[in-house]
């Protein structure tokens, strides 16, 4: 490819060039032969492509329709392609929750003296305001407040979502604008939701795989899961909608795991289990639910 | 649910062949394996996400799930399907002039063949490109990468074809 216009060659033959651009190739392609070589092998490429026959019979076709629609359909799920690349949505989405974290944890340390200047100023006259109980948090505030003694029983996530304040950070972390708060009834829907959510997928760790009923056992997870699905889709869209990075990583690393489990065939082998597994223990979802579920539900008492 | 079944039965005979066509490029021949994954999509589509989308949608949405089985096929084991492919293919109805057969089989080896030495992103592109005509937008979407990604690609992809087919023709001129 000696010419600078081979690039724009391929866009040409493919009618991706803006019509002032498709002009100045022509022209370029009256007085080079080189592109105009490259341009007709192009086509002739395109016809080889495009003339490839693939042997199928109508007998497969026809067989393969039947098959397919005598299959039950499933509940409808949105977002199905979650499935798909999965390992590599769920290390993104890991590697975002943990640049976040991070992010947060670095600011507020940086800025916790600077913050407790601004407590002093706004909650209370005493210089160490910041660890006096009796100064009301914001709603907001109650929600990490609540956290902090729950952090996970099991064993400690690597990177939790909720994390755990420092002593006298309660002010500090105060925003200087408010976030928006969520509505009670989403918040005990979440809290449910988590908690069923963990149900079903200690279910699914305990599910045999060496004895015969494997099949049914997973069928009950796999309706469970169906279930879930539609309603973590909601409730993440409402988290994000409310600025609730926490809750909004939480659902969005369990969606795919749902919706994996939902789609499990009728017969699932034991690798397909396996591997489900593997990423729940993996992204620490169980202790992580637990966790969640139990800072909801307190901060709503 | 009726009238779904027909809408859905109307874009399975419409698109099937197309899917399949993709897939065995993709593959590299295997046409019974790729014949398995096509139906694998479209029951996958049918059991979870038809009449959740437009039609138009659920194409894109095909590709992108047959895509999917497609390199998780190239991750598992290739020699369990090579035999039986080579098996089918052998049994596979001929046409009625064996002359024109072998030469259409000749020239469809050789594209397979030099499609394989293309990575992978590229040869899909180009198969959604040359022979599912979608746009660079469209190819975008079905691959989840940018437009211009989309492009360069495509012309890599032509013009390593394209120097892979003027050697092949110099040495052995059609």
């Amino acid at each position: 490819m000696n010419c600078s216009f081979s690039e724009k060659i391929s866009s040409l033959i493919d009618g991706e060039l803006s019509t002032a651009e498709a002009r100045e190739v022509e022209r370029h392609l009256v007085g080079c032969t080189h592109c105009q070589q490259v341009r007709a092998d192009f086509l002739n490429l395109r016809s080889q492509l495009a003339s490839f026959e693939t042997s199928l019979e109508p007998a497969v076709q026809n067989r393969a329709l039947k098959k397919i629609l005598s299959t039950p359909r499933r509940t409808p799920a949105r977002g199905f392609a979650w499935s798909f690349g999965t390992q590599a949505a769920a290390f993104a989405t890991l590697v975002i929750v943990a640049t976040i974290i991070g992010f947060l944890i670095y600011k507020s340390s940086n800025t916790n003296t600077n913050d407790k200047h601004l407590a002093v100023q706004t909650s209370s006259p005493v210089p160490t305001a910041s660890v006096q109980p009796e100064a009301s948090p914001s709603p907001n505030n109650k929600g990490n407040e609540q956290t902090a003694p729950r952090r996970s029983p099991s064993p400690a996530p690597k990177k939790p979502l909720v994390r755990e304040p420092k002593p006298g950070e309660q002010f500090a972390a105060i925003p200087s604008t408010p976030e928006p708060v969520r509505s009670a009834d989403t918040q005990t829907m979440t809290a449910l939701h988590f908690e069923k959510s963990e149900t079903l997928l200690v279910a699914f760790r305990n599910v045999r795989l060496n004895e015969p009923g494997t099949t049914a056992e997973v069928a009950y997870e796999r309706k469970r899961a169906q279930q879930l699905v539609l309603q973590n889709m909601m409730l993440r869209r409402e988290a994000d909608a409310a600025g609730d990075v926490q809750i909004s990583s939480l659902l969005e690393n369990l969606e795919p795991i749902l919706i994996d489990i939902s789609n499990l065939p009728d017969k699932p082998d034991k690798d397909a289990i396996r591997v489900i597994r593997q990423r729940v223990e993996r992204k620490n979802i169980v202790p992580l639910l637990r966790v969640n579920s139990i800072a909801l539900a307190r901060a709503l008492d | 649910m009726a009238s779904e079944d027909e809408e859905f039965t109307m874009l399975f005979q419409d698109f099937y062949p197309s899917l399949c066509r993709f897939l065995e490029c993709l593959l590299g021949g295997r046409a019974p394996l790729a014949q398995d994954l096509a139906q694998e999509s479209f029951l996958q589509l049918h059991r979870t996400a038809w009449g959740t989308m437009p039609v138009d949608e659920a194409r894109f949405w095909l590709y992108r799930v047959a895509r999917n089985l497609a390199i998780n096929e190239f991750r598992k084991s290739h020699t369990r399907y090579r035999l039986f492919d080579r098996v089918v293919e052998t049994m596979r109805p001929r046409a009625r002039n064996p002359e024109q057969e072998y030469e259409t089989q000749e020239r469809q080896t050789l594209v397979l063949e030099m499609l394989q030495t293309l990575p992978e992103d590229q040869r899909t592109a180009l198969l959604l490109r040359e022979q599912e005509q979608l746009s660079y937008r469209e190819i975008g979407q079905v691959l989840n990468v940018s437009e211009s990604k989309v492009k360069v690609d495509i012309f890599r992809a032509r013009a390593s074809l394209r120097e892979r087919w003027t050697r092949i023709s110099h040495v052995n001129p059609v």
